[in-house]
Formats: C-alpha cells, structure tokens, sequence
C-alpha cells in the first residue's frame, strides 16, 4: 500500500512518514503543493495525505486539479483550520475524508483503514479475540464460554475494540462511531473513561489474563500488552 | 457659503450674516420709498397753494401780481394770458424755468435739473385765458433724502460686517462644548477608558451628545475589561498544561529511565496534549458561534427525546456518583431549533450539575411549557448552590465560582459559557434560580414556535 504525504510542516511530516511505516505502509512525503501534485499525478498511490495549508499552492487547489485530471486515488485531507467553510469545500473538491489538526494518530490510522477498505464488504458477524468471542447477530459476548451482560455502549465500544484489535482506538474515534458525537468541545470523555472502567469490570476483572489496556493518554486497545 | 471645507462655526456666521443682510435691504428700501414719498408730498401741497394764491390774485387783483413775490414768498412763477406778454418773476428767469414748461399746456408735479444745477419741483395748470406754472426749489429736501439713503448704505454693510463678526463669536461660544468633548474624547485611549465628557446640562443638545458618549464609552470599557480578563484568563489556562509538559519531559531526560517509565512520561505528556486540544476547541467554537459563522438549523425538536437522550449519554457519570437522575416531561414539548447546537448546550449543562452535585445528591431535568407557553428545559441539582454574587457571571468563559475548584474536577471551565452561546444561538436563553447550599436550577427557555420559524430555511450554505 503506497501513501503520498503533502504536508510541509516538517515535524508533522516526519511523525506521519514514520508512523505510517511502521504499520507497513509505503510513503512518499512532498513538502509543497507544487511536489505533492506532480507526484500524485505521475505516480500511482493507494492514499493521498493532503495538508489543506501548503506553500506555493493551496491543498484545495492541488485537489481541484488531481480531480480535473481524472486523479481518483482517495484524498484524505488534513486542515488545522476549524472552519465548516473549508470542510465543505474540501469535501466538495473530492477530497474522501478529513481530519482537523491536531489529530491523534490512532484515529488517523484507523480512517485509513477504513478508507482503503472501502468498497469491500465487511461479512464479519462474529468478532473473537483470545477467548472473547462476540456474536453481532445475536448482540451476544461470551468469554471463555461465560456469557457476559453489556448494557448498548459497552457493546459497542467493544465491537469497535475487537475490529481494530491489537491497534489504538482514540476516545475520538469512540466518540465518533459510539455516541455518534463529532464536535469535540463536549464533555464525553469522562463518560467514555467510565463506561470503559464498566466494561473493563465485566470482560477482564473475573479473569486472570487481561485483554483491555489503556495508553495513557492516547487511548485503548484490546490485545497483549507490548511491553 | 455652502463650500464643505469651511467649518461649522464660519458657515453659522455667514448665513447669520446673510439673513441679517436681506433683512436690512429690504428695510432700507421701504424706508426710503417711504421717505421719498411723504417728502414729495410736502412739496407738491406747497406748489398747489401757491398756484392757488396766484389764481386768486391774477383773477381778482392782476395789478398786484407783481408783488406777490414779496408778499407771499412766492418767488418762481409765471402767467400766460391770451391777449397780454406773459409774466414772469425775476427768480423764475434766473432759474431758466421757461424751458422747463411747455407753453400752454398743463403739467402734473414734475422734478425739473435746472441748468444752475439745482432741482425744481414744477408744476403748470390752464385757467380758460391764461395758464400758470410755478416752481418750487427741492435742493433741502433733496439733500436730506440723499443723507438718508447714503447713510443707510453705508450702515448696511456695517451691520453685517457685525452681524459676521458677533455670528461668528456666538456661534463659537454655542460649539465651543463641542470642541471641549472632541479635546476630551481625543485624550480618552484604550488605557484611559475610566475616563468621561463631562456633562454640562444634561437636558441640552450637547448634554444628551455627551452622555450618549459617555454610554458608549462605558460599555467599550466593559468590552475592554472582559476582553483583558479573558486574555489572562485564557493564558493561563493554555499556560498550565504547557508548562506541565516542559516539566515532565525535562525531569524525564535528567536521568536515563527504562521503557516503561518512558511511556508513563510521554503518556502524561499526551495527556496534557488532549487538555490543550479540547480547550483550543472549545475556545474556537465560541469564537466561531461569537462572529456568526456557526449558523443554527432549526427544525421542530421534541424536547423530552432530546432530554433523553443527552441524561442516556451523561446517565454513567451519575451513576459513578450515585446520583439519581431523572427526566421528567408530563406533556409533549416541542421547540424550534437546532438539535445539535441544542444538544451540544444541554450535555454542558447536565454535566456541570453532575459535576458539582455530591455524591448520592439528586438531578431532575423537566421538560415543560413556561407560564407564558414558551418550551423550556430545566435542570435542578442538590449542589451546593451559586452565590447570587456569582450568579451574573458564572455563564462568562473561564469563570469559576469557586476559584480553588479548579480543573482538577474538570474542564477549564467553558462549559457554561458554551451552554448559553448554544441557547442563545437558537434564540433563547437561560435563566438561574440557585440559593447557596440548597443547589441550582437552570431552565433552558426557548423561542415559540413563531418567533423561530421565519429564519427556518436556507440559512447554512
């Protein structure tokens, strides 16, 4: 999978070119518009990373352009601007998804996912993770063959564990596919804290191997510790 | 006069000037028609009884003609009869009148240039054999209404040179508070806005300018001193989670750690991370909502779903706290707004009551219709209260009741502030009924039905 990155701030650059290869994707980084057009129109990529702000030409205008072009790699944009204006142009300008800096990385890798998946049904009723198992049709979790009862949102934070196992998941991306919550200056994190110390208490406590983790800071995610 | 460039005070001077100088023209003019008239008619009587006395005399007593002129003082005349050479006094020939006066034919009073350079007032009348003119000298008479007339020329344009002059110092003393407040308000700056005009007669022109301004001033220094506070406030707030990660990530590189204690570093870091980012949010959304980009869409919202809803999503905080909270709505209640924005308010709101409530304390949100119909939400906690001289203030950014109540219980404390900016975005507004020690209420109060639906449509584009 090869991802172009148009972004100039060098730093953000740098942590997204090694962030995105360590999940083994390839990446090409081009620090101006100018580049980041000529490359995305060359080249063939799977993903173009879009900084909204660029020197030289404006992202919303490299867009424009790949689009003119018959340039139909998926555009994900990245904007520090916090305005609905520029969302929409951007979504109008064909970019596929955005995401306002600052962005945690977690969430980026996983509206990556998504984005590349895209198109491909996902068939999964039966999600399973060591000996946690959870029937979607049925609504039904069991571990080690031990029926577990979740109220609606534990449910469904732990299907949204259990997909992107053994990966991050951001309290953004809870808020977002969970509560269905998109503006951030809400006060959902200490509900999402509590609900995960709930959950924590059903599938984990009464068992001896621990599959919930928290990353301080950043998130959760269910797997082995990497330590 | 009407040139832009001169000031308003010249420009009062000129047209004070103007009208005052209309004003002595046609005064003057009517004086001297007036004068020149009643002067001629004195000579005119005088020139009648004269002619009458010659008729008498050359009718009755021709031979005495001769001496009328001494007699009478009539000294310029003639007589014209058929049959005798004409008669004439000695004045008359002097004057040179023969020409003045066509022979044997009547004439109306008539002024006459005489060739010595004099004015006569003439006049001739026909008698059936004989015709009579005489003459009388206007000169006194004359000289005076031309005294007249040149004084009042030349007064004229006095009087408006001092109709300019007292115009302009009048019109000067009348502006000069004007002067006086453009001195004042000059001096007034951005440091000095404690400052005010002063206020003559508060019941004047000038007065009510003044205190209008002074209005002005005042609420610009109220704007100046939130704006100071919000400033300090909002640096401090961005302050504090900076200068705890420069101190965790510098304790951390004074000595080598192991891993483990690596990530608690950088996860802490991270931490502080999430609290800027939330803050710069919440600050960018009340910037967005304080210029108008944010723009609500309204559509008719249930309040009790919507209630509902918001208490499921916060239900865990209260239940961590083993707080009852209950939604109440005996009735249907729907309002006119925007569902998110609405949203958005009433989790703020709901989330401040779970926040400051004790533990085992109670919540209640009501849904109802207010004694004058308008749809409202209420939210009512066993808190401590807000003392009422808080109360004005609690919805401003980063204020805090109880200042050592930091955001150690979260917050940096802009979940007020965006509550009321989302009510009033959907044009209501809240109200606060809290007496210390015995909790709050906060009642959401939004717009009827009516007042909302003429902005529904088209607003975001």
């Amino acid at each position: 999978m090869r991802i172009l990155v148009i972004e100039d701030e060098k730093k953000v650059a740098k942590a997204l070119r090694e962030g995105l290869e360590a999940e083994r994707y390839e990446v090409r980084v081009a620090a101006d518009g100018e580049g980041g057009f000529l490359q995305a129109s060359r080249d063939s990529f799977d993903l173009v990373l879009l900084d909204l702000v660029l020197p030289g030409r404006d992202g919303i205008d490299v867009l424009t352009a790949l689009r003119e072009r018959k340039v139909t790699t998926p555009v994900f944009v990245l904007t520090a601007r916090d305005a609905v204006e520029d969302r929409v142009r951007g979504l109008d300008g064909g970019a596929d998804d955005y995401l306002v800096k600052p962005f945690t990385f977690p969430e980026l890798l996983a509206r990556i996912r998504a984005l590349l998946r895209r198109g491909r049904l996902d068939p999964t009723r039966k999600l399973q993770h060591d000996d946690l198992r959870m029937d979607l049709g049925a609504r039904k979790v069991t571990r080690r063959d031990q029926s577990l009862e979740l109220t609606g949102k534990e449910f469904e934070i732990l299907e949204c564990l259990l997909r992107h196992r053994g990966r991050i998941v951001s309290r953004e991306l809870l808020a977002r596919e969970v509560w269905h919550v998109g503006a951030r200056a809400t006060p959902l994190d200490n509900v999402i804290d509590v609900t995960m110390v709930r959950l924590r208490r059903k599938i984990d406590d009464p068992f001896e191997k621990k599959l919930l983790h928290t990353v301080r800071g950043v998130g959760f995610f269910l797997g082995a510790r990497p330590e | 006069m009407r040139s832009p460039r001169l000031s308003v005070r010249a420009r009062l001077a000129l047209w004070h000037a103007g009208v005052l100088m209309l004003i002595v023209c046609v005064f003057s003019g009517a004086i001297l028609l007036f004068v020149r008239a009643s002067l001629f008619e004195g000579v005119d009587r005088q020139l009648r009884r004269a002619l009458t006395t010659i008729d008498w005399v050359y009718h009755h007593e021709p031979e005495e003609i001769g001496d009328l002129a001494a007699e009478s003082g009539i000294t310029l005349f003639q007589v014209i009869a058929d049959r005798k050479s004409p008669y004439h006094t000695e004045g008359w020939e002097r004057a040179g009148l023969s020409g003045a006066v066509p022979n044997r034919s009547a004439m109306p009073p008539t002024s006459w240039f005489s060739p010595d350079g004099r004015w006569y007032r003439v006049q001739a009348v026909i008698e059936p054999s004989y015709t009579i003119a005489a003459a009388v000298e206007e000169g006194a008479r004359r000289d005076s209404f031309w005294t007249l007339a040149t004084i009042l020329a030349m007064g004229a344009p006095f009087a408006v040179g001092l109709a300019i002059v007292g115009g302009y110092f009048l019109a000067g003393r009348v502006l000069s508070p004007v002067g006086m407040m453009a001195d004042k308000a000059r001096e007034i700056t951005a440091e000095s806005l404690g400052e005010r005009l002063p206020v003559g007669n508060p019941r004047d022109e000038f007065g009510r300018l003044a205190t209008v301004f002074n209005d002005t001033l005042s609420r610009l220094h109220d704007s100046f001193d939130r704006l100071r506070q919000f400033t300090a406030d909002a640096s401090h707030e961005l302050r504090t989670p900076l200068t705890a990660m420069r101190s965790v990530g510098e304790v951390a590189l004074q000595a080598p750690l192991d891993p483990g204690k690596y990530r608690e570093v950088i996860g802490s870091m991270l931490e502080e991370v999430d609290r800027l980012t939330r803050l710069v949010d919440s600050l960018l959304l009340l910037t967005h909502a304080e210029s108008g980009s944010a723009r609500p869409v309204r559509e008719v919202v249930e309040l009790a779903a919507l209630a509902d809803n918001v208490a499921e999503h916060l239900r865990v905080l209260a239940e961590e706290k083993q707080q009852s909270l209950n939604v109440q709505g005996a009735v249907r209640v729907d309002a006119v707004c925007d569902p998110d924005i609405l949203r958005l308010g009433l989790m703020n709101l709901l989330h401040n009551a779970i926040k400051y409530t004790p533990n085992g304390g109670a919540i209640h949100v009501r849904t109802k219709t207010t004694s004058i119909g308008l749809p409202s939400i209420e939210v009512q906690d066993t808190g401590p209260g807000i003392p009422a001289a808080h109360q004005a203030r609690i919805f401003e950014r980063f204020y805090r009741a109880d200042p050592g109540r930091g955001s150690d219980s979260g917050g940096a404390g802009l979940g007020l502030a965006i509550a009321r900016w989302a009510v009033v975005a959907n044009g209501g507004h809240i109200e606060l009924e809290s007496e210390e020690s015995k909790g709050s209420l906060f009642r959401i109060v939004l717009p009827g039905d009516n007042d909302a639906l003429p902005s529904t449509s088209g607003k975001r584009t």
